[in-house]
């Protein structure tokens, strides 16, 4: 029978563990769902078979609705890790139950567990009790137990996490066997890659709740779409490079970019490289061969048929390394390479060729939208054109005082999500205060982008009431934080106020990202003291900034002011100039600013931490 | 296993098995052996004869019938509670938890009191129910209670442990299969409780066999109708007719080791 779960989303403790898998699962198949663990793979398993209910989502066989059928009704078979064999009950009595429970008759059911005995290979041991049999005779046991009443679909929960590696093969093998033979629609959890790849027909990668991908294992191996499912699925290394026309600079190399992966000019373009893909040559390879260059040894570990090598490049400009994480202040790039373990490194300074690579997706930027789920709506109404523009996807965050309120904020949420346009937003309420909850759930989830309301504008004799929760997090958010004003309008001009040197660079990024994205105009703007020269790099330092943006194919201008602070000097130009969107940089000095463009202008700012672009 | 020697098994035992037998010896052992030099200080037919006058029957088997009730009763709420407090999640679980122990630390005279207030004739139920004929003190209804409250810890002791032990995965087994929540219990978690129900039911009718404090305010200690055997023993006594008080006495404590020598080899096999 067919699996399909559409949408299906489990929450615990306010806390989401499924979120929202849609999944189909074909007759006869075994499916592999893999993860580490808390990915929520096994509580898919549980809502499947009915052990628990989904808060969310529909879960069919073949088509039928079996979201509120019981347990006992569905007609699953479900193998636990720890076995859960019946310990006063023998081996027999424990397959028969099943059959005992839907009322078979005996010799019907003594021909039934004879012939299950003999399909899992324990001929002859139905008189046995489980004190008397090994964990992988036991795993046996309960997979003929889960077959006796012939399920319609059978669940393995990590079956084989409790045994030990040969035992391990063996059974592996056997589920194989008894899968293809009975044809029963199978679903196995697991979090070992190995295990995936040799069960799996086809593989879901599950992390965070989410199921982030599926395919077969050749495929999730050699076209991973995301980052987390090729670091799970085989690792190796990942590099990024910036694209230009279709291609991606590596260092000395240019690559081409398929075209299944969609991209745009300037965009950070994230390669695989797997370490088979790796070839270390003692000589100079000729010019046609992709060569990164010489490098440096710095690993060599045999493991049985395979040597595996790190290999360290000099740093090449322009690419970041996402995998293997880099060090602190580690230069150069970290290469992982395998050769058979019967040859010997071509000496300690070879040169490394790419064979072959896999370009990964982009990703789908994220945002986290903080709504209070009362009052003016800034942060949702500013995040639909975001949604739309950005192809990206939104979140809906509220943070509930007590328990008791968390159903109604869910409520009020969704409701004020759909009325500001955003299309079934996923909607997380979190219990506890604001600033703490807003900065957690930041960092553990995937997201690019924090956008909050700022609070009203109040002119009460020239003072304004302070946006306090913004500020607060403007400090904290890892992400870029955007604090919106008010009723935002189209975003079509953006200020984006640079310092000089590195600091500058994350928030022309990032704004010059946006700006291309929404279509905007950028105008980059530094501000002099009065009787100040400016630094002789500062006009290089804007020139470049201008580049950047042309690069990513952004009309920017620059400019220059004189004004006491730079906080004047913004409040100045945005007098003479409305913008929609001012850019600041979080630094040290840009918190303060931060604050200030946040009390006194009337539009919405964008705080870039340092090095999150 | 080989023993390892150690300074614990060292053969020098004999002066601290000697001290503690010194001290054994008029706390435990003589009053026990007291009790059988009495009963047949004038012979086995003196015995026989005492215990077989109608109110010694009486109590006797009265005592019996109570205490096969009260395990049989505390086997199933004892059980049941259990089962809750072990598998459910629920707002107040932990009050509750102490609040079905609170018993074996209660005085048993209270718990005589506590019942009498409730239930007797001025009690707060009582006062409603005793104008519709319904008089639970002082009749065998009020002995039976008294036993249940007393010994309501007993069964719970002896079987939440084992239930906590099953996995809950062993029960969703059963569902998987098939089973409905009433046939995974009863084929499934209630085998597996067998040696707990057990140790609890016999720990249970001990107890009850020997309840005297609440009993003896519950039941008005009326003769050939509420007298328990510890009653009867105790009135014999007040009576000056201890060779009756003392037969009785010998068959509860002969009783009392027999449940004591199946509760040990029950444990001793678990131990193994």
């Amino acid at each position: 029978m067919s699996i399909a779960l559409e949408n299906v989303t489990k929450r615990y403790a306010g806390l989401v563990t499924v979120d929202g898998v849609t999944l189909e699962v074909e007759k006869g198949e075994l499916f592999v769902l893999l993860g580490a663990s808390g990915s929520g793979k096994s509580t898919v398993l549980r809502l499947i078979a009915g052990l628990i209910p989904p808060d969310d989502g529909v879960i069919r066989l073949d088509g039928k609705d079996l979201t509120h059928v019981r347990v006992q009704d569905r007609g699953v078979g479900f193998v636990f890790q720890n076995y859960s064999i019946f310990r006063h009950m023998t081996v027999a009595e424990n397959i028969e139950f099943g059959l005992r429970i839907r009322g078979v008759r005996r010799s019907e059911r003594a021909a039934r567990r004879d012939e299950l005995l003999d399909i899992v290979g324990l001929g002859g041991l139905g008189g046995r009790y489980e004190n008397q049999m090994s964990g992988g005779q036991l795993q046996r046991v309960a997979l003929a137990r889960a077959l006796a009443y012939k399920p319609n679909v059978l669940l393995l929960d990590e079956p084989f996490g409790a045994l030990d590696v040969k035992i391990r093969a063996q059974l592996r093998q056997s589920l194989k066997d008894i899968q293809r033979s009975l044809g029963v629609t199978t679903i196995l959890v697991t979090h070992d890659q190995e295990e995936a790849f040799e069960l799996g027909m086809r593989i879901g990668v599950m992390d965070r709740g989410r199921l982030l991908e599926v395919g077969t294992p050749s495929n999730l191996y050699a076209r991973p779409r995301s980052l987390y499912a090729a670091q799970f699925l085989g690792g190796g290394t990942v590099l990024v490079g910036q694209c230009t026309r279709d291609q991606v600079r590596l260092g000395p190399l240019t690559l081409p970019i398929p075209a299944e992966v969609p991209h745009e000019e300037g965009d950070r373009v994230r390669i695989l490289i797997r370490p088979e893909q790796v070839s270390l040559v003692a000589a100079e390879p000729s010019p046609q061969t992709a060569s990164l260059g010489r490098g440096e040894i710095v690993e060599n570990n045999f493991s049985g048929p395979l040597r595996r090598l790190r290999v360290r490049l000099p740093p090449l400009p322009g690419v970041r390394q996402l995998m293997p994480a880099p060090a602190f202040g580690e230069e150069g790039v970290l290469l992982e390479a395998t050769i058979p373990a019967h040859l010997d490194a071509p000496g300690p300074n070879p040169w490394v060729v790419l064979e072959s690579w896999h370009i990964l997706r982009q990703p789908t930027p994220r945002l986290l939208v903080c709504d209070e789920g009362e009052g003016i709506a800034p942060a949702l109404e500013i995040a639909r054109p975001l949604v739309v523009s950005l192809d990206a996807v939104a979140t809906v965050l509220g943070v509930a005082s007590d328990a008791r309120r968390i159903d109604a904020l869910r409520a009020a949420l969704a409701e004020r999500a759909a009325a500001a346009g955003l299309e079934a937003p996923a909607v997380r309420v979190r219990r506890g205060d604001p600033v703490t909850e807003i900065v957690s759930e930041q960092r553990e989830g995937p997201y690019d982008f924090v956008v909050i309301g700022a609070g009203e504008v109040e002119s009460r004799r020239g003072r304004r009431e302070p946006p306090r929760l913004g500020e607060v997090l403007a400090g904290r958010i890892r992400t870029p934080l955007l604090l919106a004003r008010g009723r935002p309008r189209r975003i079509e001009k953006i200020l984006i106020c640079t310092a000089v040197g590195e600091p500058g660079k994350s928030d022309i990024r990032a704004g010059g990202w946006l700006a291309r994205r929404l279509g905007a105009g950028v105008t980059l703007l530094h501000v002099v003291r009065p009787g100040q020269t400016p630094l002789p790099m500062v006009p290089i330092h804007l020139e470049r900034g201008v580049a950047t943006l042309r690069e990513l194919g952004v009309a920017g201008t620059h400019c220059m002011r004189t004004a006491e602070s730079p906080v004047e000097g913004i409040l100045g130009l945005l007098r003479e100039s409305p913008h929609d969107l001012v850019v600041v940089g979080a630094s040290a000095g840009g918190e303060r600013i931060t604050r200030q463009v946040l009390r006194q202008a009337g539009c919405s700012v964008l705080v870039v931490p340092l090095g999150s672009w | 296993m080989t023993k390892t020697p150690s300074a614990l098994s060292a053969p020098r035992a004999t002066v601290p098995v000697a001290i503690v037998l010194l001290v054994l010896l008029p706390l435990i052992l003589m009053p026990l052996s007291a009790i059988f030099i009495f009963a047949f200080r004038g012979g086995a037919d003196d015995f026989v004869r005492a215990l077989s006058s109608r109110d010694a029957q009486f109590a006797l088997r009265f005592s019996l019938l109570i205490a096969f009730a009260t395990a049989a009763i505390n086997a199933v709420f004892g059980t049941y509670t259990a089962y809750v407090l072990s598998r459910y999640r629920f707002r107040g679980k932990q009050p509750l938890g102490i609040v079905v122990n609170l018993p074996v630390a209660i005085p048993t005279v209270v718990v005589g009191t506590s019942l009498l207030l409730l239930w007797g004739p001025i009690g707060l139920l009582g006062r409603v129910l005793s104008p519709l004929g319904l008089q639970p003190m002082f009749a065998p209804a009020g002995v039976l209670l008294a036993h249940l409250f007393v010994t309501f810890p007993y069964m719970l002791g002896a079987v939440k442990p084992v239930l906590d032990e099953i996995e809950g995965t062993y029960e969703e087994a059963a569902y998987t299969i098939g089973a409905s929540r009433w046939q995974a219990f009863r084929w499934v978690i209630l085998p597996a409780l067998k040696g707990g129900l057990f140790s609890g039911a016999l720990l249970t009718f001990a107890h009850s066999l020997g309840e005297f404090g609440a009993t003896v305010l519950v039941s008005g200690n009326l003769r050939l109708r509420t007298q328990t055997a510890p009653l009867y023993i105790f009135a014999q006594f007040e009576a000056g007719n201890v060779a009756a008080a003392n037969a009785v006495a010998a068959v509860l404590a002969t009783l009392s080791f027999v449940i004591f020598f199946f509760l040990l080899r029950y444990t001793e096999r678990r131990g193994r």
